[in-house]
Formats: C-alpha cells, structure tokens, sequence
C-alpha cells in the first residue's frame, strides 16, 4: 500500500500538499494500538488539517468527526492533509512530545520534509521514492488530469470524474470549491487535498474546450 | 460508473428506454459507484463474489482489509512502519511495481509477467503481501492460475534487493514494461543512510532516470524499535 505515493505536480503545486498518518504494525504493536491512534487523531485535529480520515471508516467529508472517532480499530490509518508545511512541523512536535509509539509518516517534497523533521528535532527513518509511470502510456489521461487523481492513491477518482466537473464547472453548474469537494469525497482514506484540487482546477478549467 | 466501465443499452421490451449496463468483466469490484450514490435510480446492488472474483474486491476496495495481512487498501505496511518491523534494513533496497496504477487497472497475467521477469534475478518477494500469497511458485514469480484472467485496480508486486542490484533491476523493468497491456507505477524504499544521505539518489539520477521530489518519510517513532 503506497497510497500517499506517486502524487504528481510541480515543486510550486506540491508544496501545498503534506500529509500525516500513522497506522499500527501487525504482529510488533497492533495491540491496544486502537487507543493510541484515537490520540493521535486528537493532535491531528487540534491541527486544523484540511481533509482527514481512517481508512476504516471514510474521511471528514463523508462522515462525521464523531463517527471516526468512535470507529478507530487496531487495524486503522488515519490520515490528516495541510496545505502548509509549518503545521506539520508543530505536528511532529506535539506527536513527539505524546510519544504514542506509532509509527508516524509525513508525505511531502522531501527536502521540505527534511526541514519539517529539523525543526521537529527528529530524524528521518526510511524513505521512498516514485520511480514514475511505466507500460502502456498511452492509456493514460493527460498530465493536468493526472495531477487531480493521483490524489487518491487507492485510484477512487477516476479521469471521468474530473472531467465530468471540468465540464460542471464551465457550465457554470459548480464553483471551483465544489467541483474540489465532489472529487475529494470518493477518495476514502481522506487524503485527497481539496485546496490543491481547487487551486488545479482554476488552472485547468480555462484549458480545456467543450466539444458539445 | 465512475470509471467508465458502463455503455448503455435498449430495453428490448420498450425500445423508448435506455438503460446504463455495467461491463462485468471491466469491473473491478470497487464499490466507488456504490459508495457515491451516483445510480439516480438506486439500482446498483453489490452481487455476491465468490473465488476467483473475490479476488478483485480484495485488491480494489480500499475498505476491504485482505484476509492475509490484515491491512486495507493494497495490503500491505512496506516502509510505513519499517522502524518497528526491519523489513528494510541498510544495504537492501525495498522496491515495488504497482500494476494498473494509475487508473488503469490490471490483469493478474499481466502482473505475472512482470513478477516472472523479477524472478530470474532472484529477488525476495516480500512476504506480508497479498500479491506473493497469492503465488504458487515464489522462486519463478508463478500466481495462481485460477486468478490470471481476474482484473483489479491494482496490485503491488513488492521485493528486496541487495543494493548492488538496482541497475539490473531497473534494465529488466524498462524491458518488461513493453510486454504488458497496462501500466505500473514503481518506487524504491531504503532506511536512511548513516550520514543521513539517501543511498540510492546517485544511482538513479546518474542514469538520468525519473526520481519523483515527493514522497514518504517514516520519522522513526514508532516502539519497539528494530535493529535496522
């Protein structure tokens, strides 16, 4: 599962996308791990992220704050997004200063992310990287496309969908916000970043041409 | 729906009618459309699956947890919490082909080939994944027959590899990339250098290969802590 890989976009539109998340390692600490995530849900939220979620349950936009909460189970990621690279920094603070015992990844530019676990004073463990697409790429959506659905790194918003909002938004029938609502809400674990989307789609949206 | 598996037919009965038909074969059990409550007239439903198509709800529906690992999603932790398992310690890379991401969606035979091919330069399919429990035959990178025609949105072919092999692994993927009908999406792990460098940056920039400037960090808070 590398869900929060392979996000595509330039340094300039990636820098708006951090996430959080933490998840138990079966067989070494999943036990008791339960209460220990919903701790770690409660930082997240003092955090104000912009989209969050477990990926048992669904994210921020499809349930209630109350509902995953109460769901958190052994067997839960939770996930929370920030546009801005100085909130994950305070993140890792207070989650070091809680010291749960969980495993915890940040998702970013990873020079950024280097400068985030500095300031946090912890170092960083193991790392990953995108290696890119490879095979048939001609079944691939373009590259603008691209950007908006690898959001969802479990492949829950398709190309259709983005330009079924494309399409809404030049009719005028959706705002840019609602167009990056409605792709965010499919994306379960809650990592999808509703601001990138947004900021994408203003960029997009003039581009392209309706032939209908 | 969603992923543009659905064409629409004529009611035989009252040609005045149009109705949208799934394609079940396309399909790969994802839920997304139920989930979205996208059907106006509520007729979407969710058929029962038995083996082998359980297959593709196992690996497509990220609320799914496969009965293997115990994990959602695709199934497995990989460096998510490499400070407490040791899976990759330094000196072994940890590497993956996600086939059918993005979007796509892949064919086990498809995922086959590409396993087949890793195989013959002896690399370690990891264990706690669901796509090696799903092999008959590790050494030669085998899957289930019963499987191969099943379609899922993805589905990750994960190993180790001492470092020294990097180059040979990466030759081998642009070879068998031309064989497949889908595409994949690849990534390298490795724990964090004892000078704080990460050892594979050089190997892959020198080739003037793709390196993505985004990814994930573990930042090693997780107890108790491996020897790595």
């Amino acid at each position: 599962m590398t869900h929060t890989l392979h996000r595509r976009g330039n340094r300039e539109s990636l820098n708006e996308d951090y996430i959080v998340f933490t998840m138990s390692a079966k067989g070494f600490n999943e036990e008791g791990s339960a209460k220990k995530m919903k701790e770690f849900f409660e930082i997240l939220l003092k955090h104000h992220p912009i989209n969050c979620g477990d990926m048992v349950t669904g994210n921020r936009y499809v349930k209630s704050q109350e509902e995953i909460t109460q769901n958190i189970q052994n067997t839960s990621i939770i996930h929370g997004v920030f546009s801005d690279a100085k909130q994950v920094v305070q993140m890792l603070k207070d989650l070091t200063e809680a010291d749960l015992g969980m495993s915890i990844v940040v998702t970013g530019i990873h020079d950024e992310t280097e400068k985030c676990c500095q300031k946090s004073g912890i170092l960083k463990h193991t790392v990953e990287h995108s290696l890119g697409i490879f095979g048939q790429l001609k079944k691939l959506p373009s590259d603008e496309v691209l950007q908006l659905t690898t959001m969802c790194g479990h492949g829950m918003v398709p190309g259709n969908l983005v330009e079924r909002i494309i399409i809404e938004i030049k009719r005028g029938e959706k705002n840019f916000r609602e167009g990056a609502l409605e792709l965010t809400r499919p994306c379960h674990c809650g990592i999808y970043n509703p601001v990138r989307a947004e900021h994408l789609l203003k960029r997009l949206v003039p581009l392209m041409t309706l032939d209908a | 729906m969603l992923g543009g598996i659905m064409h629409f037919e004529r009611n035989r009965k009252n040609p005045t009618r149009i109705y949208s038909e799934i394609d079940e074969d396309e399909c790969v059990e994802c839920s997304v459309c139920l989930r979205s409550g996208c059907c106006p007239t509520e007729a979407l439903y969710q058929p029962e699956l038995v083996w082998p198509r359980i297959v593709r709800k196992n690996f497509s529906d990220p609320l799914r947890i496969h009965p293997e690992t115990r994990i959602p999603g695709r199934g497995t932790e990989e460096m998510k919490t490499n400070e407490v398992t040791g899976r990759y310690r330094r000196g072994t890379y940890g590497m993956a082909f996600e086939l059918g991401r993005p979007g796509v969606g892949a064919r086990f035979h498809d995922v086959e080939r590409v396993a087949r091919a890793l195989a013959t330069l002896d690399v370690v399919f990891e264990e706690n994944n669901p796509v090696t429990k799903l092999m008959v035959d590790r050494k030669k990178g085998l899957i289930n027959p019963e499987v191969l025609n099943e379609k899922v949105l993805s589905a990750i072919v994960e190993f180790l590899l001492p470092a020294e092999k990097l180059p040979q692994v990466l030759e081998m993927v642009d070879h068998v990339s031309q064989e497949i009908n889908t595409v994949f999406s690849g990534d390298i792990i490795s724990r964090i250098g004892v000078d704080g460098s990460v050892p594979y940056v050089d190997e892959i920039l020198k080739r003037n290969r793709y390196l993505s400037i985004n990814g994930k960090s573990n930042v090693g808070l997780g107890r108790p802590l491996a020897e790595v």
